[in-house]
């Protein structure tokens, strides 16, 4: 182990570029703090919500979903084959949702009053139940890495974390179940605003089955990512067997959805060939059934490539489901235009530089990768760098 | 008890008084393009007329439309606000207090009538709307919409009086459609309109649910607290099983290996 | 160890739920205390500013004088800025009570917002919320322009109300400084409309005798075209009686016809490149000249697009102009109108008061019958003059007998006169019709001397109008000699086929845009 105390964190260009951007996006916020939304962002009376509910909050807590499905399926289901991804799952889970309280704190009008919910209760919101469980989660979260932290500073309270964790684990994957449903049941009140091939009264079970589905495949790109950033092999038979779990729930995903535009009636909207019609095709296509076929198919879901397509299109399709939902079904009744400003970008921007900035430093300075030694990473990221720079 | 206002679209003549006494009463400023008609609610414009280009009879006929929030008998952003800055008063009106407002602006995408506006340019912005001048209502007075109107198109009264009223009309022989709008829509409001012509010609969402927003969340999140604990449970039994599971294998293994 | 995992866990959730049990507690204290409760947020929400005080504490009854006009944005006549609008009432007032306009017409409504454009509401705001619609814009724009000829016509009745604006006293008569001021303006001839006022006599009186003889198949009695304002008020609300409508155009559209015919081509000056201004006493002017049938110089010419009078200004814009320019006035010299076109008789003098027509219709007619000078008395004819609402007079022609006359101003009054028509109760051959209370003199464009608008500034300007007709050298239409040109070089004789295609017009049936009121 380390000395204690003591930090790495050796800079390289491509750290100096997130550093950057990283800045540009404080300074974004501190403008939006200081001049108001309007001035800001893009935002209007016909898009109240944009970019940063839009991706930072409701996109990146899906993403984020790999860290419950991860400790569901290692701590509570005792699969401990996957434990070697739990740390780094867990990791980028509260990344995610540190990033995401950052991102809401940004977008809320009133920011000093953002406690407000805490004591003036809206029961009857499901955005009161998302905030609950969401700050709790994090708490949560944050707790749990307690128990790493604590192997390398303040060793004397490693114990206690040690015994709490087992209740954090429960709580920690109780909270996001009901959180990425209620993500879903934020929009059940805009029955027909939302259009129809994506409103349904199972908004909350999609949201909460694809949160958990893109979890594996979440792991798999950051798995794959890590590995080229640190230069050790990933362990492809574990992923393999790891998305296999988002298969199975895939499957009852696809099925479910055409149950679901069956019994409302709004199948016939799939090939209306409207954007909207083409938008869904396109997200239930290339994010659900392409990735169901590469995962059921062993020559390649045993492949680098297979794996990697899988990984991405499952991310991307939840992506595009969640930008769906937030803008494409919500156009047609809301009218007017919305285009994220500079300043959303660069603040969207600058919170995923700090959150991979924030990643980098923690793997290399606490035990989260299994081959990893704390300390050791700079050289070799140096030298991935180069080679991609040569390339 | 609960109060409404009826609008009978027939007798609107398009002056646009109400949206003047709006504009005084509520100290709304005025921006440029607040005096056009067609002209939008916005954060400074909590009510306008619209004119609508309709045919009645294959004759061209204009009507007046008054739009404003319809302070809905089950509010959907009063039930969205997750720090109840929004709410149904007894009187009837739906009011808005910013002290408890975190700006999420889930109100105005949960309103099936695009009803709350925000104060954007502001570092601080509030959620606008009609608040069917609450204050007035309290204290005995009709809206100030209302006071004003010179035409006789607006009627105040206790909810259930103008409803009869309503009905009364459009079963009458005044060439009414037989609708009330606002009697069932978004599980009812207390704002209702009569018009002699289809309220879908006049750009009146016809296609919104009769069922109260709220009940379509209140049936999710009903769930909530069983869900929560039965998987909670779940959980916390799948968690011994495992553990113990896994306990029992090292124990086995542990002479062999060691 | 199973043990000891049991007893961590039962641990965080007995603190667990202590931090939520905590949590609600305090935020249950909170909502008591009132920061949450509906009964306060009632009495607070809602506005802080101000209504009229006959908007206060009455409960659910109304307020007896509330509300406002209708004016639709397109109006040609009159604008509102809402900012300025208080809600006080006096518009809905004038329009309902003197004009007989508002709360006359069925509900629900056609596609028009019901206005006869005669601006009586812009003299009865208090905060000038509503106004004229300002055309000087277009003015200053034609003046500019070197292509372009501007000519100027003005209206008997701003001569006596223009130097109120410049503190004069009511009545004040300032022909000449006005002139004067057109001039210094850059206008490039500056016309009388007292001349196709004498124009307007000359053919209307003829029209009058053929109606009497039986010579065209009208029905009597004939009424006066002269004021848009009421013109339009007949073909909305009495539309069954517009074949008693004289079929004359009003002076200032019979300046224009001439103007873009007769005066370009002494002049040798394309009608295109005339842009024809008028300065009015009256809004409604300003939707008359946009009538699309008033363009009979097109037709004259065989060419599109050219209306007979392009920009309509009131007293008030005219003012507005001088006072951008810096000019005083009543301090400017007295200057002539330019000829062809600038000479004008007694008789069109007095067109700017009530029973002005129809004394000088009398005057010429006497003389068209008769062939002789009228007698002393039809110069000095009482019985019409002044502000009574309506007047009747009749007078002795020899060869025809008794020819009866009625004149009535202000459109309540209007309605009294039209109904005994459409009864079958109506005696007289000839009566006279001006929209606003008083004739021209108080048109919708006049200065806001006293608002709203008093008898003492009426008389003020008639009795200068009248005074003036008693100095006139010529003081009946058939005696301008700029008229016996016209007859003469272009237009032949009163209604001859010229005449009719120039200087008379048709009207449009507007019935169908009121629905009859069923209450």
């Amino acid at each position: 182990m380390a000395d204690q105390g003591k930090w790495h964190f050796t800079m390289t260009p491509t750290r100096k570029l997130l550093l950057l951007l990283g800045l540009l996006g404080v300074l974004g916020m501190v403008y939006r703090l200081v001049a108001g939304l309007g001035s800001a962002t893009n935002l209007n009376d016909q898009w109240p919500w944009g970019m940063w509910i839009g991706f930072d909050v409701l996109t990146g807590v899906a993403l984020a979903g790999g860290g419950y499905s991860t400790a569901l399926i290692v701590h509570i289901l005792g699969v401990k084959k996957y434990s070697p991804i739990a740390r780094s799952a867990l990791l980028t889970s509260l990344i995610g949702y540190l990033l995401v309280m950052a991102g809401l704190f940004m977008d809320i009008g009133r920011w000093f009053n953002f406690w407000r919910p805490f004591v003036s209760w809206g029961y009857t919101s499901v955005l009161f139940e998302v905030f609950w469980c969401v700050s709790l989660y994090t708490m949560v979260q944050l707790l749990e890495f307690g128990e790493i932290a604590t192997e390398k500073v303040k060793k004397g309270w490693h114990n206690l974390f040690k015994k709490m964790l087992p209740a954090l684990l429960i709580i920690g994957v109780l909270l996001p179940t009901l959180h990425q449903s209620s993500l879903g049941s934020l929009y059940v009140i805009e029955v027909g605003k939302l259009y129809p091939l994506w409103w349904s009264m199972l908004l909350p079970v999609f949201f909460l089955m694809s949160s958990f589905f893109v979890g594996p495949a979440m792991v798999t790109v950051e798995t794959f990512l890590g590995a080229r950033a640190h230069g050790h092999k990933p362990d492809i038979s574990l992923l393999q067997s790891f998305i296999k779990i988002s298969g199975y729930v895939m499957l009852v995903y696809l099925l479910l959805k055409v149950v679901d535009l069956y019994y409302r009636g709004a199948a016939g909207l799939v090939f209306a060939g409207n954007l909207e019609g083409n938008l869904f095709l396109l997200e239930m296509v290339c994010g659900v059934l392409i990735p169901i076929i590469i995962c059921f198919t062993p020559q390649l879901r045993n492949s680098v490539s297979g794996l990697v397509t899988f990984g991405v299109l499952v991310v991307s399709g939840v992506i595009l489901n969640r930008m769906n939902v937030v803008f494409t079904g919500m156009a047609d009744f809301m009218g007017g235009a919305y285009f994220p400003s500079v300043i959303e970008w660069l603040v969207t921007i600058g919170l995923i530089a700090i959150g991979v900035l924030g990643y980098l430093f923690i793997v290399e300075n606490f035990h989260i990768l299994p081959s990893h030694t704390p300390g050791q990473a700079a050289t070799t990221v140096d030298r991935v760098k180069t080679k991609t720079a040569s390339a | 008890m609960s109060k409404g206002v009826l609008v009978d679209l027939t007798k609107c003549i398009g002056c646009g008084s109400c949206s003047v006494a709006c504009k005084m009463w509520n100290a709304l400023p005025y921006s440029q393009t607040s005096q056009q008609q067609g002209s939008n609610l916005d954060a400074d414009t909590w009510t306008v007329i619209n004119r609508a280009e309709v045919k009645k009879d294959n004759e061209p006929a204009w009507r007046f439309i008054k739009y404003q929030c319809l302070h809905c008998d089950e509010p959907a952003c009063a039930s969205a606000c997750f720090s109840k800055a929004l709410k149904k008063t007894k009187e009837g009106p739906v009011v808005y207090d910013v002290s408890l407002c975190v700006g999420c602006r889930y109100c105005m995408l949960a309103c099936p009538f695009n009803v709350p506006k925000y104060e954007w340019d502001k570092a601080f912005p509030e959620v606008r709307k009609c608040q069917m001048c609450a204050n007035r209502v309290y204290n005995g007075d009709s809206p100030a919409c209302v006071s004003v109107c010179p035409a006789g198109a607006l009627t105040y009264g206790e909810h259930k009086t103008i409803l009869a009223m309503a009905r009364e009309k459009i079963n009458g022989d005044g060439g009414y459609v037989k609708h009330i709008f606002g009697e069932k829509e978004a599980g009812g409001t207390s704002w209702l309109y009569i018009s002699d012509i289809p309220f879908e010609n006049l750009g009146f969402r016809t296609n919104v649910t009769t069922k109260p927003l709220p009940e379509y969340t209140e049936s999710i999140l009903g769930l909530t607290p069983a869900v929560g604990l039965s998987w909670g449970a779940l959980l916390t039994g799948m968690y011994v099983y495992n553990r113990r599971r896994n306990e029992i294998a090292k124990e086995k293994e542990k002479p062999g290996n060691k | 160890m199973d043990d000891q995992v049991k007893e961590d866990k039962q641990v965080t959730r007995r603190s667990f739920l202590k931090m939520m049990g905590g949590l609600s507690l305090a935020g249950i204290t909170i909502g008591l205390t009132g920061c949450s409760n509906t009964t306060t947020m009632a009495e607070q929400a809602g506005g802080d500013g101000w209504l009229p005080q006959q908007y206060q504490g009455r409960g659910n009854w109304p307020a007896q004088v509330r509300g406002r006009v209708p004016i639709d944005p397109d109006n040609p006549s009159i604008v509102r800025d809402d900012q300025k609008c208080i809600l006080c009432g006096q518009c809905m007032e004038v329009c309902t009570r003197v004009q007989t306009v508002a709360g006359h017409y069925g509900m629900p409504m056609a596609d028009d917002i019901i206005c006869v454009n005669c601006g009586q509401c812009t003299l009865w705001c208090p905060t000038a919320a509503i106004t004229e619609r300002d055309d000087t814009q277009k003015v200053t724009q034609a003046i500019n322009d070197p292509n372009k000829h501007v000519i100027v016509q003005t209206a008997p009745a701003t001569r006596v109300a223009l130097g109120e604006e410049f503190g004069l006293p009511p009545g004040t008569w300032v022909v000449g400084q006005q002139v004067a001021a057109l001039k210094r303006l850059g206008f490039d001839a500056v016309f009388d409309t007292n001349f196709t006022a004498d124009l307007t006599i000359m053919e209307e009186a003829t029209e009058l005798i053929k109606r009497v003889t039986g010579e065209i198949n009208a029905p009597l009695p004939q009424f006066t075209s002269c004021s848009p304002g009421w013109v339009k008020f007949c073909e909305y609300f009495y539309p069954d009686l517009l074949p008693h409508m004289s079929s004359c155009k009003s002076p200032q559209q019979m300046l224009g016809a001439v103007a873009k015919t007769y005066y370009a081509k002494v002049k040798n000056i394309k009608p295109e490149n005339i842009v024809s201004v008028s300065i009015m006493p009256c809004t409604a002017k300003k939707f008359e000249a946009q009538r699309p049938e008033m363009n009979d110089s097109a037709h004259y010419w065989h060419k599109k697009d050219i209306q007979d009078v392009d920009v309509v200004l009131t007293t008030r814009e005219l003012a507005r102009l001088i006072k951008q320019q810096k000019i005083d006035l009543s301090k400017l010299p007295e200057e002539n109108y330019d000829p062809i076109m600038g000479e004008g008789t007694g008789g069109a003098i007095i067109f700017g008061a009530t029973g002005g027509v129809m004394e000088a219709a009398v005057r010429s007619a006497y003389f068209l019958i008769t062939k002789q000078q009228p007698p002393a008395d039809l110069f000095n004819l009482t019985p019409v003059r002044y502000l009574e609402g309506v007047k009747e007079a009749a007078v002795e022609v020899p060869g025809v007998g008794t020819v009866k006359v009625a004149v009535c101003h202000g459109l309540s009054n209007a309605r009294q006169v039209l109904d005994a028509v459409r009864a079958g109760n109506a005696p007289w051959h000839f009566v006279e019709f001006m929209s606003c209370p008083g004739g021209c003199i108080n048109g919708g464009g006049q200065p806001r001397s006293s608002v709203p608008p008093s008898d003492e500034i009426r008389m003020a300007r008639i009795n200068s109008l009248y005074q003036a007709d008693a100095k006139a050298p010529l003081r009946a239409s058939h005696e301008n000699s700029e008229i016996l040109a016209i007859y003469e070089k272009f237009l032949q004789h009163p209604m001859s086929e010229l005449s009719e295609e120039l200087l008379h017009t048709s009207y449009t049936d507007r019935g169908k845009k009121i629905n009859a009121l069923t209450s």
